[in-house]
């Protein structure tokens, strides 16, 4: 068997000065370390690696900034900026489109068209700050696409619609095939132009009592000739009538 | 996702890979003071696993700031967080008590405490394994009586310097997520002591079932005086670390401050199953009642008097739980605190990936990777008391030197 060397320390014990030693090398080890592994640029600009500024700069360009969107589409930009979307990036909405400034007919950018991407913004929440303007998607004119409506670069707060249909669309739709196509519905709704704008806040009316159809069906009334006609006072007088004739699609029988 | 929150908490930074590091560092230090108070405090009956708890801490400590280097993302760069410690950074902090401990502490005691064997083992082996045993003396192959002296008076030394270690590397983690005041989740200094004894608890259920294994695999009878002394101290621990966080849990209701609706209604939705099943009712209140049942905790006598089988049995099935439950800690604060969203409107959601370097497969094998690691270390350095070389009468000239005896 070889023979381990043995050595001899004297009063000190054996332990110490080679638990001395290791410790002596781990610290060497890591000065040597720290020289030769800390990168070069380290500690330059602050603490970190310098060039890894660089490294970043050289990574590939996704987003081009709305600046550039400008030199092609200054309209839009101009729009955009002048509305209520003046604080979003093109490419928040559109993605991004380095590729498509660099080469506008090979790349296209997305756009979002389908409602629920709006609504990733303005879907009704109750956290979201008050005075941000919400809807609720289920009673807001779904299906339609929010872009049929509002323009998306500058959505201007509500325009009135023209017609009532563009918010009842099921109740004109009903009345439309039915006696009462040729009615408007102000005739029968005395509605304020508010409510087009704040459809809960601001109440058309509506009819409430017997005598305001009989206006038009009584005997006696001063209406054209072939509307029908029945007596106010036989024709189950203890009802009103629309508990029996939806007024919107009112049937005889 | 539920309510508001604003878009930068969407996706989680922290994810399974930071909840691995709590707990690794937990069991190291948990595993430690359980070392220190068969040394320390001369408790005689867990002596078999005073080696073995040394080694596992050292498995596990290696194994520690793996984690944290995978979560970085650069494993061709991230070392250089321990080359360039940022000091005003509580995180960077971590290279310096990792260093203190493993350097000062763990390694020096294991050397201490392993070198007499390592001398004789290395007399007696022959071709690499002499080499290897010699290399690992440092050349230090004095087995007199004074330099045994030495290595038992260094060994309770280091063990004394130790305990505070162990306290200042776990006690260390939880200040990290404590010290965050922006974070309703972590703000709150009972999170180093709450972070501390649960770590215990981990070290002391980890080391049992290491132990209850290695036995059952080298077919060697389990000594029941030390496995009954282990599960008292597990439930002396559990006893302790659930009281703290009562405490900490009673304190939050009590100043309901106004982040307590959103942490609540997290806590009833995102963490019913990790913190209300899992942490509490299956990792708490369960091994709780099993082992103050079946083990001699509250007097010399169980409460049960059961056959060694099924204790051991019971003490292992606790232990297995105190462990998911411990795990479940760390997940519930490293991933909780960021489940809810700092405008205290909205809840988002946690998705653990697969594969990928911060999936749940990365994960397991860092759980893994520590026990490989022991299972080398037993290899090179048997803990077993069996395995001890003992003194040839020649040599040393006194034979009553055995392993350094417990202090006194
Ligand atoms: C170099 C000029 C140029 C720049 C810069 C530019 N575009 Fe365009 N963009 C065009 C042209 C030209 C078209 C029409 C292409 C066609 O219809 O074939 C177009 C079309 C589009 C379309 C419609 C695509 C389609 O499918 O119809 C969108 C959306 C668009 N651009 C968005 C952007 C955004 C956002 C930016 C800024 C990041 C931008 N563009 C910058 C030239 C430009
Ligand atoms: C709120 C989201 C949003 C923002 C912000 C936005 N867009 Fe659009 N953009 C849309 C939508 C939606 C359409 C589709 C409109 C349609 O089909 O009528 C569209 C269509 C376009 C088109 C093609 C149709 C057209 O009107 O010529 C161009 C070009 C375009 N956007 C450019 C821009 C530029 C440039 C900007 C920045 C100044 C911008 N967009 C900002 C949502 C947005
Ligand atoms: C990234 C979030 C975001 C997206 C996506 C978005 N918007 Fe907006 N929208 C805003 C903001 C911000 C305002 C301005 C709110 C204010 O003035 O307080 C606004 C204002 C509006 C307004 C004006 C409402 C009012 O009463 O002033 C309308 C209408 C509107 N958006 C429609 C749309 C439509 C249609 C789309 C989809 C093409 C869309 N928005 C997509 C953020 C968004
Ligand atoms: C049929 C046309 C139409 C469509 C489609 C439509 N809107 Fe509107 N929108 C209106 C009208 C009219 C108003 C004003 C009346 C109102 O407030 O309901 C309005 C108002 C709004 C407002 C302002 C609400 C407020 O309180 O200031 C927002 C925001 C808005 N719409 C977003 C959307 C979004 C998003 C979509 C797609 C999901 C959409 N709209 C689809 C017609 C439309
Ligand atoms: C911008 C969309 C919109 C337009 C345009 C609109 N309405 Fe409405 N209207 C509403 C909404 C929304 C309600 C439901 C309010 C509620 O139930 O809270 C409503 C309710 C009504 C009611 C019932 C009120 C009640 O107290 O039950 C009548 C009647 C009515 N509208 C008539 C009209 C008439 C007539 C027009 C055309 C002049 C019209 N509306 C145009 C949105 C609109
Ligand atoms: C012949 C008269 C008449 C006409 C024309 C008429 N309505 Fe009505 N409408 C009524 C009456 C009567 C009620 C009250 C029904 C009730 O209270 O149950 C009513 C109720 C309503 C309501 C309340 C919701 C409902 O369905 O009960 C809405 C909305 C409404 N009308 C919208 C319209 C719109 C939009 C038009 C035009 C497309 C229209 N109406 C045309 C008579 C009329
Ligand atoms: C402005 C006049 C006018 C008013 C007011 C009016 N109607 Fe009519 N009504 C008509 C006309 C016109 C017809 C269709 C006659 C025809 O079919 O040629 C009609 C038809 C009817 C019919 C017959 C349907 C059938 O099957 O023949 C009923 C029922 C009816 N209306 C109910 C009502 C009720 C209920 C009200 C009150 C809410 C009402 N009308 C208010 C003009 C009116
Ligand atoms: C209790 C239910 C009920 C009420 C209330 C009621 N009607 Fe009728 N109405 C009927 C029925 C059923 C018929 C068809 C059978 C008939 O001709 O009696 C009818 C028929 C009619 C006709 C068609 C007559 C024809 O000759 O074709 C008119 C017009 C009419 N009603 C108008 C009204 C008006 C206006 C009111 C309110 C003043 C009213 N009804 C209230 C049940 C009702």
């Amino acid at each position: 068997m070889v023979k381990l060397p043995e050595f001899d320390t004297g009063r000190v014990p054996q332990q110490v000065p080679r638990l001395v030693a290791v410790f002596a090398l781990v610290v060497v080890a890591l000065v040597v370390a720290r020289t030769a592994l800390i990168p070069d640029t380290f500690g330059e600009r602050g603490h970190y690696r310098a060039a890894a500024v660089d490294s970043i700069v050289a990574h590939e360009k996704k987003y081009a900034g709305q600046q550039e969107c400008a030199l092609c589409h200054n309209a839009i930009m101009q729009a955009r900026l002048a509305g209520n979307h003046s604080g979003l990036g093109c490419e928040s909405c559109h993605g991004p489109a380095a590729s498509h400034t660099a080469n506008p007919v090979e790349f296209k950018p997305r756009i979002p068209q389908e409602r629920e991407f709006c609504l990733r913004c303005h879907q009704y929440n109750p956290s979201r700050p008050t005075g941000f303007p919400q809807i609720d998607p289920i009673s807001h004119n779904a299906p339609r696409a929010c872009f049929t409506c509002h323009d998306p670069h500058a959505p201007v707060p509500p325009v009135a619609p023209g017609s009532c249909a563009a918010c009842h669309g099921q109740i004109s739709y009903q009345k439309g095939v039915s006696h009462h196509a040729a009615l408007e519905c102000t005739t029968c709704h005395e509605a304020p132009e508010e409510h087009k704008l704040s459809p809960r806040l601001v109440r058309p009316s509506k009819p409430t009592d017997r005598s305001f159809c009989g206006a038009c069906h009584a005997e006696g009334a001063d209406s054209p000739r072939e509307i029908p006609r029945i007596s106010l006072r036989t024709h189950n007088p203890q009802y009103v009538c629309w508990q029996c004739h939806y007024p919107h699609y009112p049937e005889a029988s | 996702m539920q309510g508001f929150i604003y878009p930068n908490e969407f996706e989680l930074h922290w994810g399974i890979l930071i909840v691995l590091y709590p707990y690794l560092t937990g069991l190291v230090a948990g595993a430690f003071i359980l070392a220190s108070l068969e040394r320390v405090f001369n408790v005689k009956e867990v002596q078999p696993t005073y080696r073995l708890a040394l080694l596992t801490a050292l498995a596990f400590l290696l194994v520690a700031p793996i984690p944290l280097l995978a979560h970085l993302g650069h494993p061709l760069r991230s070392y250089e967080i321990f080359l360039t410690p940022n000091r005003q950074s509580a995180m960077a902090m971590f290279g310096f008590v990792y260093a203190w401990y493993l350097m000062v502490v763990l390694l020096l005691e294991i050397w201490f405490d392993y070198r007499k064997d390592l001398v004789l083992w290395a007399r007696q082996a022959t071709g690499v394994r002499r080499w290897m045993y010699y290399a690992l003396t440092l050349g230090a192959t004095d087995l007199s009586k004074r330099s045994l002296r030495f290595d038992d008076r260094m060994g309770r030394w280091i063990t004394i310097i130790g305990i505070p270690s162990a306290f200042l590397l776990h006690g260390y983690v939880g200040f990290i997520f404590g010290s965050v005041k922006a974070n309703p989740w972590w703000s709150s200094v009972l999170m180093p002591v709450v972070f501390l004894f649960s770590a215990i608890v981990s070290g002391i259920a980890l080391v049992l079932i290491i132990y209850v294994f290695s036995s059952l695999l080298r077919w060697k009878p389990i000594d029941m005086q030390c496995a009954d002394k282990l599960a008292a101290f597990l439930f002396y621990a559990m006893v302790v670390d659930f009281s703290l966080e009562m405490l900490d849990f009673i304190h939050r209701l009590y100043e309901s401050e106004e982040s307590i609706e959103i942490l609540s209604r997290m806590i009833e939705s995102r963490l019913f199953v990790s913190l209300i099943v899992l942490q509490v009712v299956l990792g708490t209140l369960l091994p709780l009642v099993t082992l103050g049942l079946t083990a001699p905790a509250l007097s010399k006598k169980s409460v049960l008097v059961l056959p060694d089988e099924l204790k051991r049995l019971a003490y292992l099935g606790s232990a297995i739980l105190v462990q998911i439950g411990i795990f479940s800690i760390r997940y519930n604060v490293v991933i909780g605190g960021q489940l809810f969203s700092k405008s205290l409107r909205g809840l988002t959601v946690y998705k653990a990936e697969l594969l990928g370097i911060e999936g749940v497969l990365m994960a397991s094998a860092l759980l893994i990777l520590p026990l490989i690691i022991l299972w080398m270390l037993v290899k090179i350095l048997p803990p077993w008391p069996d395995a001890e070389a003992s003194l040839p009468t020649e040599e040393g000239g006194d034979t009553g030197v055995q392993r350094p005896a417990p202090a006194r």
